[in-house]
């Protein structure tokens, strides 16, 4: 394979030529609301001012592939008709770090896998490419991906892997699978790529501060570990507020809705959260976890342990976010920990 | 999941119903009969499997099919929350949205040669009808069956017809409601007590049990202590449900997701999970 070499200052005409023919979606905005967004032309040939490829995203980029609400299908109240919303068309995220490129993967095990394969996702993965970017810099000292099996280098689940060169002037450019080269092309045509010569080169990968000691047995462990006292007082501190799911890139749950507008009732379905106090709760009122101990058990189980046993992945990239976000300093890097000394 | 049956061919939208037939069960359940708007059946379940079922502008839910015939399925559903409720007050012709069917289902193969108990408090009888009407159209497979079921009053029973006038004909019947009341002169007391008194022999009989948490608990309990090895007590889980097919993450009890690798569960299975239901 060989590499190619991207300047900064070739950007808008690569995003522009991405434009052609893609929703095009790259990191905008500042600090809280530093997320992905899809980008205008006009944004895409003024890349220097509105992509911002500095640090991690506050908010995760799941919601190009699950978004926070979508309708399913509307349903004519008057003739009973159904209508579903068009597909989206070809789709490219540019600029994702190597923890949420991973995340991907988590998405996919859920939507697409153990028997039912869910329509408007598969969809929207099918026309995705995926433009990574290692971290030349650890983005936060919360960061701990490279003890979760990834790494801030890592190109696991990238199309194409964009590494900054040692200057700060220029990317190197993988193309790593057939949706990958089929944007090379693009960009051939478009002249904005060039041959990188020997001084291009990367520094190598930052490591990440945070260490967590991740057992090979952590599922087990942790399950063995159910009735422990300690998840009462991990949860202690919890104020139910959601804020760790929300900006979680592996956390999926979600909610179906029904709202009326118009005539038609539109079957929605919008982002849940398993810390939420009514979200067990049955029509009849019995709650399965009526308190916040038994709802951050199952929210860290689910990570830890649960979704491995399901699907063989752990449903955590540590890209730090809910360590960085929660309120209440609730820390799952903590509970990794404590789970390995089990 | 070939048999599975949705609109669209998405697992997430319905297929246009209408309902074919209301039945009257107590004062809080009514039975729904529905059929696909061209008037065929919406899709052959399994005993036990579920179906989600949807008014336009209300929600949706998930219950289990009581019964199937030709070209319809049915439902016995209790008023308990908003989009029940508008199901109580819908009429025969009505739009109603069915997707599925869901879930596992009974072991009917495995059950073969067995003797049956079937256990059941209030609507719990609904979930195991769909058992009891497959078992009795395949009687010769089965051994001995008998249904003991109670409710809270004799308004209460659901399945009266079933109960009273074609069950005993087919199988025994042991029927029970909570406290005593003018003009029964049946059973009174509690499901799980009404149980352990009848002292059915374990051998050779597997038993299934459906009814509320506290009911299961007790009779749980009651057919331990009568020697059934737990691989031969089946039950089925509640738990809410969102999308019925796996992906909301709504419905799971450890890593099993009630939708798909449930409702029904034999005791052994359940002690594999987390106690959470
Ligand atoms: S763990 Fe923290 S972020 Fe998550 S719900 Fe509790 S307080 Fe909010
Ligand atoms: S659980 Fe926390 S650290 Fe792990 S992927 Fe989600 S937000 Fe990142
Ligand atoms: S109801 Fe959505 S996962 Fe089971």
């Amino acid at each position: 394979m060989t590499q190619k070499l991207l300047l900064k200052s070739a950007l808008p005409a690569a995003l522009t030529a991405l434009l052609a023919d893609h929703a095009v979606f790259a990191p905008t905005g500042e600090a809280e609301r530093h997320a992905f967004t899809c980008l205008s032309s006009a944004e895409a040939s003024e890349t220097a001012d509105a992509v911002n490829l500095d640090g991690l995203t506050t908010i995760s980029p799941k919601e190009i592939l699950f978004p926070r609400s979508e309708t399913l299908y509307g349903i004519g109240l008057e003739n009973g008709e159904i209508s579903t919303p068009e597909p989206t068309g070809p789709t490219v995220i540019f600029g994702v770090r190597p923890c949420d490129v991973r995340s991907i993967a988590n998405l996919d095990c859920s939507f697409l896998e153990k028997g039912f394969v869910d329509t408007a996702y598969v969809q929207r993965r099918e026309n995705l490419t995926i433009i990574a970017l290692a971290c030349k810099e650890l983005q936060s000292p919360a960061c701990f991906c490279d003890s979760m099996g990834g790494g801030p280098a890592s190109a696991e689940g990238a199309d194409i892997m964009l590494t900054e060169t040692a200057d700060g002037k220029a990317f190197l450019v993988s193309f790593l699978t057939a949706k990958g080269e089929a944007i090379e092309k693009l960009w051939e045509t478009a002249s904005v790529l060039t041959e990188p010569n020997s001084a291009d080169t990367a520094p190598p990968p930052p490591v990440c501060t945070l260490k967590v000691d991740k057992p090979q047995d952590l599922p087990a462990k942790l399950m063995a570990a159910f009735d422990d006292p300690a998840w009462e007082r991990l949860s202690e501190s919890c104020l139910g507020c959601g804020t760790c799911s929300y900006i979680c890139p592996t956390c999926y749950c979600f909610d179906i809705d029904t709202e009326i507008s118009g005539g038609k009732a539109e079957q929605l379905r919008c982002w849940d959260c398993c810390m939420f106090s009514d979200y067990s709760r049955m029509a009849g009122g019995h709650d399965p976890r009526p308190t916040k101990k038994e709802r951050l058990r199952n929210r860290f189980l689910h990570k830890l342990a649960y979704f491995d046993e399901r699907h063989g992945r752990t449903l955590c990239v540590g890209c730090g976010r809910c360590i960085a976000k929660c309120p209440s300093g609730v820390d799952i890097a903590h509970v990794i920990e404590w789970g390995g000394t089990l | 999941m070939s048999d599975h049956n949705c609109c669209n061919n998405n697992p997430l939208v319905p297929l246009q119903c209408k309902l074919i037939g209301i039945t009257e069960e107590t004062p809080d359940v009514k039975t729904f009969r529905i059929q696909c708007a061209d008037g065929s059946k919406p899709f052959t379940p399994l005993p036990g499997q579920l179906a989600m079922i949807s008014l336009a502008g209300i929600g949706e839910a998930m219950f289990s099919i009581t019964a199937q015939g030709d070209d319809w399925i049915e439902s016995a559903i209790k008023r308990v929350g908003l989009l029940t409720e508008a199901l109580h007050s819908a009429d025969i012709g009505d739009a109603i949205g069915v997707r599925g069917p869901y879930g596992n289902s009974f072991p009917a193969d495995a059950l073969k040669g067995k003797d049956l108990l079937f256990v059941g408090g209030g609507i719990g009888l609904a979930p195991v009808r769909s058992l009891i009407l497959h078992v009795l159209k395949n009687k010769a497979d089965y051994g001995e069956i008998d249904v003991l079921y109670g409710s809270r009053s004799y308004a209460d029973l659901v399945f009266k017809a079933d109960l009273f006038e074609n069950w005993p004909k087919q199988l025994n019947t042991h029927i029970t409601i909570d406290a005593a009341e003018d003009g029964w002169d049946g059973h009174v007391g509690f499901v799980p007590s009404y149980l352990e008194e009848k002292a059915f022999s374990p051998k050779n009989r597997a038993c299934i049990v459906c009814g509320p948490p506290i009911m299961i608990k007790f009779s749980l309990e009651a057919l331990e202590r009568m020697g059934f090895a737990k691989e031969n007590i089946i039950t089925t889980l509640e738990m809410r449900m969102k999308c019925g097919i796996g992906k909301c993450g709504r419905c799971n009890i450890g890593s099993k997701y009630i939708c798909l690798d449930g409702p029904v569960f034999t005791l052994s299975e359940l002690d594999e999970l987390p106690d959470e239901k």
